[in-house]
């Protein structure tokens, strides 16, 4: 009788999953089978055609491409940069949100806005304000006897500056769910520690870093998944340049395919970009059961 | 009445980093309002009040068009996502459904590079099905909405509407009727905070729809990034068009600030 209910439970279930996974098999499924199929043959698009198998050539040209391997190395500084930036500067913002009562709420919605802003936008609002000659930055930066600076011009400002306008465009995502950690602690641990004498650094790094531990490497896992996707921002203020500074890995595959035309070795470059992400998205899985 | 030098820096930070968000916003809209010549001057001027950029937008763009094509596209994308995503999601979280691998499945799709899927994509619709930009743009918009969605709902289903659904099932309901009658217009608000996301996360796609469209099923992100190469350093009109597209994303941002918190942290957090 119970495995009656079971089972018609367990068809009902997949009868409301139908549509849904019909959907992810369609615009998802079917889609990266075609790209990993079409990563084995010499397909470009000045020749599109599957006469050519080649095996697993594209991957090993991939790996063995000096390019490639530049990309890589910018995509993960950038990563890195803009991971660190951003916790830092979240985290302080976090604090001093969490203890305060008087204006939170306007702070908040503050801090809200630049996060559902569409990354064209940021791109091109920030590339209207620095300007070399025309921009308002460079302006009052002379105002104080500094600059003028070439913001996008020479390419390690280049990516310093498309570092500093992802921060200021994602640096609330951290504070958001910083935040949501921080307001969730209990708050007998610092009673306890005020009582003992403990100073505000100290009960910051022996219970609040270790409670918040969950919360922290949840964030900076999500964070480091989609900072490995960034594109937008790249089209939009570098193109990838001066150079290849600011080359960033999705911005490389696009390339490779679009102005390349080379569509069998992108879609071998994009087979390789999205093992890294479904493992990381693995162990994402993993560590948020916990949290 | 004093005020401590420590509530004094947290203050202190605070606007600081407020200012850092907000100047730049306010900047855009100044340059917005001012007439062509005013905008270009450097050191700044202050011109007199002007409505002439808003009024170039619609007349020399095709921002009408953009404006249009992402609403549609958006709209339809949502309307596709949302049933699919909250049956889905619900089926995971009170039967299990599918289980962890389902769930990865799902979480993984959220992740995708969008570079990795537009490939294949502009293969199909160059090679296979010819349809057009728009319902290509769509497609594309589903397969970033729908894992979003369903991911972000499995957590509103776990647990607060069960007692509810036994009950019902008690008096003789079936399973649908317990989901449909009981458990979807309890869960109203965060179903429609999950579509407005969506909404909002195709509104603001850009690789997709720069790869996918035609000159006519431009979006706003793709007619917005045409607009400097088109108009040069044209920084005046410029301003405008990305307020404008800016409205409908800031108008929502109050009313979604309560599920902002589960929709960014992928459901971890509450």
């Amino acid at each position: 009788m119970q495995t009656r209910i079971e089972a018609a439970d367990q068809r009902f279930g997949w009868m409301l999953s139908a549509p849904g996974l019909m959907l992810l098999g369609a615009v998802i499924g079917f889609p990266i089978a075609w790209a990993l199929f079409t990563s084995l043959f010499d397909y470009t698009l000045i020749m599109p055609s599957y006469d050519n198998f080649v095996g697993l050539d594209n991957y090993v040209t991939a790996l063995g491409d000096k390019e490639f391997g530049h990309a890589a190395w910018v995509t993960l500084t950038f990563v890195a940069a803009i991971v660190v930036v951003e916790f830092s500067i979240g985290f302080l913002v976090a604090l001093m949100l969490n203890s305060t009562e008087r204006g939170r709420g306007i702070y908040y919605i503050i801090l809200l806005c630049p996060l559902l802003m569409n990354p064209v936008v940021v791109g091109l609002i920030w590339r209207m304000l620095l300007h070399p000659t025309l921009g308002i930055v460079n302006y009052l930066l002379g105002l104080v006897g500094l600059g003028p600076v070439n913001w996008l011009g020479d390419p390690t400002n280049a990516f310093i500056t498309v570092v500093l306008v992802d921060v200021w465009h994602q640096v609330s995502f951290m504070i958001v769910l910083l935040l949501a950690g921080l307001s969730a602690l209990p708050r007998e641990p610092y009673e306890a520690a005020r009582v003992e004498g403990a100073s505000t650094l100290q009960s910051f790094w022996h219970i609040t870093l270790p409670l918040m531990r969950p919360v922290i490497v949840v964030t900076l896992l999500i964070r480091v998944i989609f900072a490995i996707k960034t594109y937008d921002i790249i089209y939009i203020m570098t193109r990838g340049g001066p150079g290849d500074a600011t080359d960033l890995i999705s911005y490389f595959i696009y390339r490779r395919a679009f102005v390349g035309l080379n569509l069998g070795e992108a879609c071998a470059l994009a087979g390789l970009l999205l093992a890294v992400i479904v493992a990381m998205t693995a162990y994402l899985h993993r560590v948020m059961r916990k949290v | 009445m004093r005020i401590k030098p420590a509530t004094l820096l947290r203050h202190g930070i605070l606007i600081a980093f407020s200012a850092a968000i907000l100047l730049p916003l306010l900047w855009v809209l100044r340059v917005s309002l001012t007439d062509k010549l005013t905008a270009y001057k450097i050191p700044p001027e202050i011109g007199h009040l002007s409505f002439d950029n808003f009024i170039e937008v619609f007349t020399r763009f095709d921002f009408s068009l953009w404006f249009a094509n992402s609403f549609g596209i958006a709209l339809a994308t949502t309307a596709i996502s949302l049933p699919a995503a909250t049956m889905m999601a619900y089926a995971a979280a009170r039967y299990r459904t599918g289980g962890a691998p389902l769930l990865v499945t799902v979480l993984a799709s959220q992740m995708l590079p969008p570079i990795v899927l537009v490939l294949p994509l502009f293969l199909l619709v160059t090679t296979m099905v010819p349809i057009g930009g728009r319902a290509a743009i769509t497609l594309a918009h589903v397969a970033v909405n729908l894992p979003f969605m369903a991911w972000m709902m499995v957590s509103f289903f776990e647990g607060e509407t069960k007692q509810l659904e036994e009950a019902a099932r008690a008096e003789g309901a079936t399973r649908w009727q317990a989901f449909r009658l009981i458990t979807v217009p309890v869960a109203m608000p965060g179903i429609l905070a999950a579509g407005l996301l969506g909404f909002i996360l195709s509104w603001n796609e850009f690789l997709y729809a720069l790869i996918l469209s035609t000159s006519k099923s431009q979006t706003l992100s793709v007619g917005l990034a045409s607009m400097e190469t088109q108009a040069g350093v044209n920084i005046a009109p410029l301003a405008a068009a990305t307020l404008l597209g800016l409205a409908p994303v800031l108008i929502l941002l109050p009313f979604l600030q309560k599920y902002l918190i589960k929709g960014l942290s992928l459901g971890a957090l509450k």
